[in-house]
Parts: C-alpha cells; sequence; structure tokens
C-alpha cells in the first residue's frame, strides 16, 4: 500500500484553478491524484495557505523549506522518503511509485457521440 | 402620493437594512434613523460595510471593527466592518502562528495568497454573520441598522449565504475558497442561521433608498426583486430629496419636473411596497442636530447662512477635452462612487473625443450603470463603438475556456472536480479583470473610455491587478499580453488618465479625497477631477437651491485644494439621456 503526501506550493484552491492563468500541470496532476485515490491509493494533499500546520508536523518537509524556501514546493513524500520537489512528478513517476499502470492515469478518451446516421 | 417617514414603519424588526445605489443618502438615512431610535430610548448599533464608509464623515468620530459609543447620543454605538481590515485580521489570525514556526519567505508566500478578493470577501461575510447571529450581540441592542455597501457590493455581499450554503453542501472535496475556514461544519450553520435570519420579517426590514432619478428608481426595483427572490421580503421604499418648491426660477423648475418625471413610473414599478419620503434640505448631513432636524423634515436650518458668497470661475469639460487634444490613444477612466455621474462623464469624454476626430471605444464594467439608457442612439459616428463588460457573461466564458482547456486531459469525475473549483467566488474576480484587460488593450490602436464600478468594486479590481500581477509573474501557464501588459499601463501617466468624478458635497468630496489616496498608493494620479452636478455653477435664484448653491464652494474649493486640475460641471436641466442630450450638454460646456 503507497503512501502518498503531496505538499503544494500556497494557491487559492487545491487544483489552482482560481489562478489568473490555468496551468494545465496542474490540472494533469490532480487528475492522476485522483484516480490514485479511486484506485484505494492513499493521497493526501496539503496546501501552504490552507494547512500551515500540516508542513510544520513534517519534519522533512520542515528541514526542505529551511533549506530551499518555497522553491522547494511541491515537495512529494512516498512512504516517508522525499521523492520530488520544486516540481510536480510525472505519470511516468506517479506510475513507478504505485505499481499502478501509466495509461491508467490518462483520463478515458471519451467515446465518439454516435451521430453516424449514415 | 407618498407617506411621510416615520420611526414606527422601523422599528418593529431588530434588523434595518438600509441598501440602494451609491450616493442616494444611504449612510444619511441609516445613522438618522438610528440617532431616532436611540432618541426613543432604544439600544442600537449602527454597522456600515461599505468598503469606502463615510460614518466617520458623519458622526466625526472613528470607527473600527469594535463597537464605538457615539458620545452625544446615549444607547448608540457604532462598528465598521471594514472588508480590507477585517481581511487583514484574518490573515493575520491565519499566517500568525506560524511566524516563528517557518522560514520568512515561507510565511510571505502564505500571506500573498490570503491576500485575494476570496479573502475580503469571506473575512467580511464572517463579520457580518457573527453580528446576526452571535446572542450576546442580539441581546446587547434593541436594533442593528446596517448601512450597507453600494449596491452590487451589498447583492454580492448578502447572496453569499445563500450560494455558499449550498456550495458546502454540495462540496465533497472541502470548497477551496472555503478552504482556509477550518470547521466548515460550524461556519456552514452560521450561513445558514443568517440566511434564515436574513429572510424573517419578524427580524428583518429591509429599506430600499432612491433618489428621484430614474436609474437610481431603477436600481431599487432591481435591488428590490433580487433580494425578494433571495428572502428578504420586508421592504419598504424610501424617496429621498424629494423637492417640492414652487417658483418661477428655471433652474428649480427643471429641478422639480425632473424629480416628477422620474417619479412617475414608482407607482407601477412598487406595487405591494410602501412608499415613505423624505424632503430635499439645503443643509449637510454632518453631525447628530442635522441628522434630528433631517428626520423631521426640516428643509432649512436657522444656521443656514451658506458659505461665502463666491463666484469664482473654475475651467469646465472642455479643459479636460483639450488635455487629449494631442494625443490619439490612450486609456481614460472615470472613478468615483455611485451616482456620482461616471457613466455620462465617460459618455461625455468620448463623446468630446469623437467630436475631436478620435477613434473611441467606451465601455462599462458597472453591473449598475444603465450605459444603454444613456447612450439609446448608438452610432454616432463609425468613429465611436461601445461595449459592456458583464460579469456574469464573463464568467461563463471564462469557466467554458477553462473547461476547454482542460477537459483532454480530464474523464468525467475530473472534469467535475474542475467545474466544482470552478464555482468559487474568486473566479468572478478574475472573469471580469480578464475581460477588462481586454478592453485595455484597444488603446494601442485607439481612445478606451471605462466608465468603473463604484469605488469599493474599484478598488478591489484595482487592487486584484497588483497581486493579480504577481500571481502572472509566477504562474507557470500561458500568460495573455493583455494582462501581462496592464497594471505597468494604468500607471504610465502618459498612457492612462483617470478622472475622479464627484459632487459638491461634503461625503463625495472626501470619499473621493480617499479614493485618490488609494490610487496613489496603487501607484496611479489622478490626471482630473470633476465636480459634476453643481447648482453653484448655475444661475438659480431659488431659495432653497440657492442656499444649496453656497454650500458648495466649500466643497468645490477642497476639491480644488486636492488637485489642481478640478473643473466643475453645472446641475443640466435637461435629461441627460441620449446622444441628443449629450451633444447639447456639449455644445454649451465645450462648444
Amino acid at each position: 500500500m503507497t503512501v502518498i503526501r503531496v505538499y503544494d506550493p500556497a494557491m487559492c484552491c487545491e487544483t489552482g484553478v482560481c489562478g489568473p492563468v490555468v496551468d494545465p500541470e496542474l490540472t494533469r496532476v490532480a487528475n492522476a491524484l485522483f484516480l490514485l485515490e479511486q484506485k484505494s491509493i492513499d493521497v493526501k494533499r496539503y496546501n501552504l495557505g490552507n494547512e500551515p500546520q500540516a508542513f510544520v508536523d513534517e519534519t522533512l518537509i520542515q528541514k526542505l523549506l529551511e533549506e530551499k524556501g518555497v522553491d522547494a514546493l511541491p515537495a512529494v513524500i512516498v512512504n516517508g522518503t522525499v521523492v520530488k520537489t520544486g516540481e510536480y512528478p510525472t505519470n511516468k513517476e506517479l506510475a513507478e511509485w504505485t505499481g499502478v499502470r501509466e495509461d491508467e492515469l490518462q483520463p478515458e478518451k471519451k467515446e465518439k457521440d454516435d451521430l453516424t446516421l449514415f | 402620493m407618498f407617506t411621510n417617514f416615520t420611526l414606527p414603519e422601523f422599528s418593529r424588526t431588530p434588523f434595518i437594512f438600509f441598501t440602494g445605489k451609491g450616493g442616494v443618502g444611504k449612510t444619511s438615512t441609516a445613522s438618522a434613523t438610528a440617532v431616532a431610535l436611540a432618541d426613543e430610548g432604544k439600544k442600537v448599533l449602527l454597522v456600515s460595510t461599505d468598503p469606502a464608509s463615510n460614518l466617520e464623515d458623519v458622526f466625526g468620530i472613528g470607527v473600527s471593527l469594535k463597537p464605538v459609543r457615539v458620545p452625544e447620543v446615549e444607547g448608540l454605538f457604532m462598528i465598521n466592518i471594514d472588508p480590507e481590515a477585517a481581511a487583514s485580521d484574518y490573515r493575520e489570525s491565519v499566517v500568525g502562528p506560524y511566524r516563528d514556526k517557518l522560514p520568512e519567505p515561507v510565511v510571505t508566500q502564505m500571506e500573498e495568497q490570503l491576500s485575494g478578493a476570496c479573502t475580503v470577501e469571506i473575512a467580511a461575510f464572517n463579520e457580518f454573520a457573527s453580528l446576526l447571529t452571535k446572542k450576546e450581540v442580539i441581546d446587547s441592542f434593541d436594533h442593528i441598522i446596517f448601512d450597507t455597501a453600494p449596491t452590487g457590493h451589498t447583492l454580492r455581499l448578502l447572496q453569499l449565504p445563500a450560494a455558499w450554503s449550498g456550495f458546502l453542501e454540495e462540496s465533497t472535496h472541502g470548497a477551496s475558497c472555503l478552504g482556509p475556514l477550518s470547521g466548515l461544519g460550524e461556519k456552514k450553520a452560521l450561513y445558514e442561521s443568517t440566511v434564515q435570519a436574513l429572510s424573517d420579517r419578524e427580524k428583518t426590514i429591509l429599506i430600499l433608498v432612491t433618489r428621484p432619478d430614474e436609474s437610481a428608481i431603477w436600481e431599487a426595483e432591481r435591488t428590490a426583486r433580487e433580494l425578494n427572490d433571495i428572502g428578504l421580503s420586508n421592504q419598504r421604499l424610501l424617496v429621498n430629496g424629494l423637492f417640492e418648491s414652487g417658483s418661477d426660477d428655471r433652474v428649480a423648475n427643471a429641478f422639480y419636473d425632473k424629480q416628477k418625471a422620474a417619479l412617475a413610473s414608482i407607482g407601477s414599478l412598487f406595487k405591494d411596497i410602501l412608499v415613505l419620503k423624505l424632503p430635499y434640505i439645503t443643509y449637510p448631513l454632518t453631525g447628530v442636530s442635522a441628522l434630528r432636524s433631517f428626520l423631521k423634515g426640516e428643509q432649512k436650518l436657522n444656521s443656514d447662512g451658506g458659505s461665502q458668497d463666491e463666484t469664482r470661475s473654475l475651467p469646465g469639460l472642455a479643459r479636460l477635452i483639450g488635455d487629449l487634444r494631442h494625443k490619439s490613444s490612450g486609456v481614460v477612466m472615470t472613478m468615483g462612487k455611485g451616482g456620482v455621474g461616471k457613466t455620462t462623464m465617460a459618455s461625455a469624454i468620448a463623446l468630446g473625443l469623437v467630436k475631436e476626430g478620435k477613434k473611441v471605444h467606451l465601455t462599462t464594467t458597472d453591473p449598475a450603470a444603465h450605459l444603454d439608457q444613456v447612450m439609446k442612439e448608438e452610432g454616432i459616428s463609425d468613429q465611436l463603438s461601445i461595449s459592456t463588460i458583464d460579469p456574469v457573461k464573463e464568467v461563463e466564458k471564462y469557466r467554458a475556456e477553462v473547461i476547454a482547456e482542460s477537459a483532454g486531459q480530464l474523464d468525467e469525475k475530473g472534469l467535475a472536480y474542475l467545474k466544482e473549483d470552478l464555482e468559487s467566488p474568486c473566479t468572478e474576480e478574475i472573469a471580469v479583470f480578464r475581460a477588462f484587460a481586454d478592453v485595455v488593450e484597444r488603446a494601442d490602436r485607439e481612445f478606451v473610455v471605462i466608465d468603473t464600478a463604484p469605488t469599493g468594486h474599484t478598488l478591489l479590481l484595482l487592487d486584484a491587478s497588483s497581486s493579480y500581477n504577481k500571481e502572472v509573474e509566477r504562474s507557470t501557464g500561458e500568460v495573455p499580453r493583455a494582462v501581462r501588459q496592464l497594471l505597468p499601463r494604468l500607471r504610465n501617466k502618459e498612457e492612462t488618465l483617470v478622472a475622479v468624478v464627484t459632487l459638491p458635497e461634503a461625503t463625495p468630496v472626501l470619499e473621493a479625497s480617499r479614493m485618490q489616496d488609494d490610487l496613489k498608493r496603487a501607484g496611479i494620479m489622478p490626471a482630473w477631477w470633476i465636480v459634476n452636478q453643481s447648482m453653484a455653477a448655475t444661475d438659480t435664484k431659488d431659495p432653497l437651491l440657492s442656499v444649496r448653491a453656497k454650500h458648495e464652494w466649500k466643497w468645490i474649493e477642497r476639491a480644488a485644494g486636492e488637485n489642481e486640475n478640478t473643473v466643475v460641471l453645472p446641475w443640466f436641466t435637461e435629461k441627460m439621456t441620449g446622444a441628443k442630450a449629450l451633444m447639447n450638454m456639449y455644445r454649451n460646456e465645450v462648444r
């Protein structure tokens, strides 16, 4: 059972879509983590703006912030080890860490509307 | 035709709300009512929720987030819910405990995130909700009177509980914007009981304040309908400033006729609402004794000598158009409180520029502005184009765009999650702002004249623009060019000219002055002040109006002291709708 903890920089919203510009990277990550959750992987995200206490409680993150400041964020901890800092994990990395197939982290291609009448 | 203003109408419910377009006299009527109820031996709390509150001007004492006793009136207390101040208190309560636990840059980032419009909105509403539901507050006062913000803001504030109750119920991930507020369950109960208190006829009465002028009456009607839909059905209409003088003075007659024409529609617009009236008065409503006379219906005071009988002449609109003559493009913004005539001024400036042979685009971001009413006859020439920024439409557009951009990345569930995040109140600020940036970009090629929303909203918008720019610098997504260039452009005196519009009265001038200070802090120095609707600039000999005109000089002087490029416009006898009226005004003013 993989335990993933993602520490986000302060964002207005969990997904960061409130910003002036939508960052497709954030959307991808939000979606991939969401799909992992569906597969009963233990995923939690903490946003600096909303839950600073989580950043204080996790000594690994405390240490990172002391060293690199906010540039350390986002940071990812998998099973108690810091595996990524300063950027979000790729779907490939998420797949490696969890054993879930990478193509399962992509949204299902929507079926074409069946409008072929001729 | 209308009922005289009497206290019994107001003294049955613990909560009394005054609402209406900016400049109709919400603060004066709310303050006068508060004094009158206190004089009857009631314990009264007067609350302002206006970001540009002027309770301090009316009572001449400082108001804060904690109740302050009014020394001259037994039993009267005042409090000011300044959303900005409430937000910074709130920010400190969140960030404060971490100052020594997390490195400084980390704390700075937290603070920046909590500086958005969302936070201001939440903080203000929290204050508001807790006043309405806190037992110890309710138990300590017989009445809590709210002098509410300009209509757009008021509606937002009052719609929040309804919107958010729904939001919280449907939210499965914890609502984004409410994230910072821990204990959502507890908040939910608070918001729900706030909504309940507001829609309880035994607890709440809503006074729709209006002036005898068409746009204020429409505004009141729209507000009445919207608030009725939210459940605030216990309503009264208060017509403030009814002029009932008969004289053979040209200006006085035009003044009377204009009012009468505007009031003609009241009967059909407000069928089931009791209409109350207060007279047109010659004295400024500052100080407790003036407030007492006002509710008694006294039109003049014995001390009414007026100020200096001055007839110094000041430049008019021609001067302002002249300043722009040598330019071929740029942004011109009219700013000021609602009701001072920003829309008319923006239209007049646009017209003046067109007459000078310039290419002009005129736009408004104020949902309360009836631009089409002022410009009934569109397309004066192919030199002028007109548009409106409608917040509702902009939000729709923005949401659709975001969803389209992300749809390829998301499945059904992910899309639902994204849509939910887009339901947050932040979205509106951002959407409107982007639209604003797009319009301003046209100023590369032509003049863009913008009629902005009332004060509080305008400040939030500009405020949003600076934090917005910081956000843009940090963002990794695709940044529209229009947005990147916006704030530097607004700060460039060569490219952007701001006209602060005000009236020759105490509160509008004081507010305009505060507004100018705020703009200066944002790095923008207004190019002109326009003192609009001046009786002193007319030739009236009417006994009431000429006393009023004398009182104006003090404030015209004050305006000129605030900004050396102050122009004064007379009160126009003609109805200011349609291109023809604007043309006549232009001919009289600019020739």
